[in-house]
């Protein structure tokens, strides 16, 4: 089976007490999220969960017949958040159709507004929104007695963070007044200032072509990057040592708790950061350049690296249905019988994809969600894996260290784990962390990974900026390639968006788009149950997992399984590609934090 | 679109985005502006356009930085 195993709870278990229990939608995530659930109280854990979509946008129906070029600018709006990832991930896949290469200059300034890209959602995710489930309000309404004990016990790293206990950096967690949630408001704006100065705005940015950039390379440019960038360097080292600290707390305050949303390891990441000393955006040449990425793409399974080969995991893809509100494509025509290397490619794959939606109703025993099913098929066993990202950084940092490819003067990848050196900042001394792959792909891992991934990106940055003040200095200042726009041709984009793998998939016919099929992060994590029975990563995650809220049945709030789904960074308006409601009426509903209010 | 009705599309989406007779910037400025070379690369003239004779470095050994 490609589901999650759960060890055999010792303890005997009782005759289960099941409640349904659902939250749709879930709060302080972008889109319309349900889970649904059967928990079970009387054993205390999780019998079955069904993740569901209720909304459906369609770019892959609308991108059809329009001219390729503005690709880039149309899918970034699929997005709020991490639009300019779809903009380069377009990009790339066009430059692949048009056979062209960026010169240098434009792949640094990429890469720079990318690193602050990957900093400010991070940051803005882990510290306003994922925080909220840990912080001492919410463990005071659901896990009393894990806050009690968290006064008694000493931070470990307060050398580095300031916080005396682990309940001191709870307080700080505190939406709208603890220190750090507003702290992480000052930097995600400083950070996005950061992806300003490269993509001229954010998040949909106005100078990211393909072919290159219309950034102006000017010296200051990147002086203004630079001097941001050290300014949120000391937030980074600090962040890290209080994740490391909150999250070690949990593993010991609740013994068991490396169960929550534990899953077996199926990670995919696609990579990230092109190296424009090797990449030509040849197909051909893919595996090779794709290997050269700063973050090196790769499909783990059970903790072995299964391929690192992008051709591979291109030609894998499948995108199943079988709980999904759409008619099956297999009797249309397909665009791509074979690649440019002559591979065959399957009718599941994107290239091949005719989305044709049929709203119904839902159904947990047939349909459900809006959300297909993204598979990737593994020729030695046979299986479609029900990959998932971790929420991003988790399956970024875990392909990195496994691969052990990148080797730079700020981050090093050794086999086992990613080193990350950081200079000299405002407070604290070069410091360099160590990330190393965990025991599990968990909750708290997933979360743990996040703050990590956002030193990797702060560190790279600091070589991309580097790089490109040489270029500059040698009057090396082209940032555009001339294309003309091909008769027919194909194209695929590999990337990470900021919670995970993503995929464009696009072919042209006259000059014209014929097919286009993005694939982002939450289609692979949200997905619904697929034709072969396999669920998703988060329902996978949440099946079985066992609850330790104190609450009853009565008051339950439900916070294991909500830091479980938001572990994966769930991002709805990219799950599923025009809302078919009863009327055109929009309605702008404010609802408040969870948790916010407290005494 | 499957069984959904939809409306008559009342949008040309693939109408070029360039209209005929604007300068395209893909040629380069490298005939039309000093400053700019045709390899790709540029120096110091490659500035505001004033007194730009006068913007290369004064001595050969030092670097001629394009403002950009």
């Amino acid at each position: 089976m490609t589901t999650t195993e759960r060890p055999s709870r010792s303890k005997e278990r009782q005759s289960p007490q099941m409640v349904d229990m659902a939250w749709d939608p879930i709060t302080r995530i972008i889109g319309n999220l349900g889970i649904h659930t059967k928990i079970d109280f009387a054993n205390r854990e999780v019998a079955e969960c069904y993740s569901t979509s209720s909304l459906f946008r369609g770019y892959s129906v609308f991108m059809k017949g329009k001219d390729p070029r503005d690709a880039g600018f149309i899918t970034s709006r699929i997005c709020g958040i991490c639009g300019d990832n779809h903009t380069t991930c377009s990009d790339y896949a066009q430059q692949m159709a048009y056979g062209i290469k960026p010169p240098p200059l434009a792949e640094h300034i990429v890469n720079l507004g990318e690193a602050a890209e990957y900093m400010f959602d991070h940051t803005l995710f882990q510290d306003n929104l994922v925080f909220v489930d840990f912080c001492e309000a919410m463990v005071k309404d659901t896990n009393p007695s894990v806050l009690a004990q968290a006064e008694n016990t000493p931070a470990p790293q307060a050398g580095v963070h300031g916080y005396r206990t682990i309940a001191d950096i709870m307080r700080a967690f505190n939406p709208f007044e603890g220190e750090v949630y507003k702290q992480a408001l000052v930097i995600s704006r400083i950070t996005r200032e950061m992806y300003c100065t490269m993509g001229g705005r954010h998040v949909h940015p106005s100078t990211l072509y393909p072919g290159g950039v219309g950034t102006m390379p000017q010296p200051n440019t990147f002086t203004d990057y630079l001097s941001r960038l050290v300014k949120v360097l000391d937030f980074v080292k600090q962040s890290v040592a209080m994740n490391d600290d909150v999250f070690d707390f949990f593993y010991e305050a609740l013994p068991g708790y490396e169960e929550v949303g534990r899953r077996r390891v199926m990670l995919g990441c696609w990579g990230s950061f092109q190296n424009p000393d090797f990449c030509d955006y040849r197909y051909e040449t893919m595996n090779d350049w794709g290997r050269r990425m700063f973050v090196t793409p790769g499909i783990i399974v059970d903790g072995e690296l299964v391929t690192n080969k992008l051709v591979d995991i291109n030609l894998g893809m499948r995108i199943l249905l079988g709980s999904s509100y759409y008619e099956d494509w297999v009797g249309e025509e397909p665009f791509v019988t074979h690649d440019p290397l002559g591979n065959p490619v399957d009718m599941r794959h994107p290239w091949n994809q005719t989305t044709v939606p049929q709203p119904q109703k839902r159904d947990f025993e047939g349909n459900y969600s809006w959300v297909m099913s993204p598979r990737w098929y593994d020729r030695t066993s046979g299986q479609h894996l029900a990959l998932d990202t971790g929420g991003g950084p988790l399956a970024r940092l875990w392909s990195t260290a496994l691969n052990g490819l990148v080797d730079t003067p700020y981050v090093k990848a050794t086999g086992h784990s990613v080193r990350i050196s950081l200079p000299k900042s405002e407070q604290l001394p070069e410091t360099t962390l160590e990330w190393r792959i965990p025991r599990w792909n968990n909750t708290l891992e997933r979360n743990r990974a996040r703050q990590y991934f956002v030193a990797y990106a702060a560190a790279m940055a600091f070589q991309f900026v580097e790089e490109a003040m040489t270029l500059v200095r040698a009057g090396e200042t082209k940032t555009f390639t001339d294309f003309e726009v091909p008769e027919e041709a194909v194209g695929c984009g590999f990337h990470e968006a900021v919670r995970g793998v993503l995929s464009h998939h696009l072919v042209i016919k006259d000059k014209k788009i014929a097919n286009y099929h993005p694939y982002p992060p939450t289609p692979w994590n949200a997905s619904p149950r697929d034709s072969y029975g396999t669920p998703g990563p988060y329902e996978d995650a949440v099946q079985g997992q066992p609850i330790f809220e104190e609450n009853g049945a009565d008051d339950f709030k439900g916070v294991d399984i909500m830091r479980t789904v938001r572990s994966f960074d769930p991002c709805l308006p990219c799950g599923v590609h025009m809302y078919l409601g009863n009327g055109n009426e929009l309605r702008q509903l404010h609802s408040p934090t969870f948790g916010a209010i407290h005494g | 679109m499957g069984q959904i009705r939809v409306g008559r599309p009342d949008a040309k989406p693939d109408m070029s985005a360039h209209i005929d007779g604007t300068r395209q910037g893909n040629e380069g400025p490298a005939e039309s502006q000093p400053g700019h070379h045709r390899s790709g690369t540029s120096d110091a003239r490659r500035s505001t356009g004033v007194h730009w004779k006068k913007h290369d470095a004064i001595l050969p050994a030092m670097p001629n930085i394009s403002p950009g």
